[in-house]
């Protein structure tokens, strides 16, 4: 089991760091200068900080991931609330992918639709591997638990 | 107790209040009516970004307030304490070079105020990390 997790986390990894360099290419599909230009500049600078801080916590969750697997295998408590923050995140992002965003603004190209199929599919793999590691850091899998 | 555990417990009250605050300034500089301009896209990354912030920092004050000791506790807690020591010291340069200084000087008394607070963030998460 620890091995297959050790996997699970080497992909997820390579996976987010993927997706934080696909995440320079969000603002050109997306249009967002030109849809920012309506904004005042207070907006616009609160609209980059939160951007660029929400990429900065994926590259965290990148470095996690893939340099210090052995210590979110550890099966300690620690361990078990940084999977257990990690896994919401990304539970939440996966709720907000069916349910939270309206993309009838965005073109429908077929590019645009494997992408956002890719990032659904991403997100889903995140949750469970995220999902697993809290269940395994709490002795619920495997041979883990709270060391 | 030890002043770092006391230092780490303040900072996460703080965090507390800069949780508040996001929904105070929220209204205070009216987000809704600004983003009224814009499309539907816009209008809600905006609010999923802001969320997400909230929710970091939300986190960071559960477990500065709750369990501050896993901050100080091992190699792992240290890495934790000084991203976040960045996080905060980036904050600061943001406030500082890249916010609008016509807004910063109507609100000079709160521009003062939440560099305090940004600042005072990174020194004790950059000390809790070393």
């Amino acid at each position: 089991m620890r091995e297959l997790l050790d996997i699970g986390l080497q992909l997820a990894g390579w996976f987010l760091v993927i997706l934080c360099l696909a995440s320079f290419w969000i603002p050109k599909a997306l249009g967002w200068k030109e849809k920012l230009a309506g904004l005042t500049p207070l907006m616009k600078e609160l609209w980059w900080t939160y951007a660029i801080y929400v990429w900065g916590s994926h590259v965290f969750f990148a470095v996690m991931a893939l340099g210090h697997r052995d210590w979110l295998l550890g099966g300690g408590g620690a361990a078990a609330a940084m999977a257990g923050f990690i896994c919401l995140w990304w539970s939440v992002r996966l709720y907000l992918q069916f349910f939270g965003f309206d993309l009838a603004e965005v073109a429908d190209t077929l590019l645009n639709r494997i992408a956002k199929h890719l990032l659904t599919l991403l997100f889903m793999a995140l949750v469970i591997v995220f999902g697993a590691l809290v269940a395994w850091n709490l002795g619920w899998i495997g041979d883990g638990g709270l060391g | 107790m030890k002043l770092e555990i006391i230092l780490l417990r303040i900072a996460g009250l703080m965090c507390l209040g800069l949780v508040v605050a996001n929904f105070v300034g929220a209204k205070r500089m009216k987000y809704a009516a600004s983003l009224e301009k814009s499309g539907p896209i816009v209008r809600q990354i905006f609010y999923v970004h802001c969320a997400y912030i909230v929710m970091l920092i939300l986190g960071l004050a559960v477990l500065c307030l709750g369990w501050p000791e896993l901050l100080l506790s091992d190699g792992m807690g240290r890495v934790v304490c000084l991203f976040f020591g960045l996080f905060w010291a980036i904050r600061v340069v943001v406030q500082l070079t890249y916010y609008d200084k016509k807004l910063r000087a109507a609100e000079r008394g709160w521009d003062f105020f939440f560099l305090g607070v940004f600042g005072s963030l990174a020194i004790i998460f950059t000390l809790g990390g070393l």
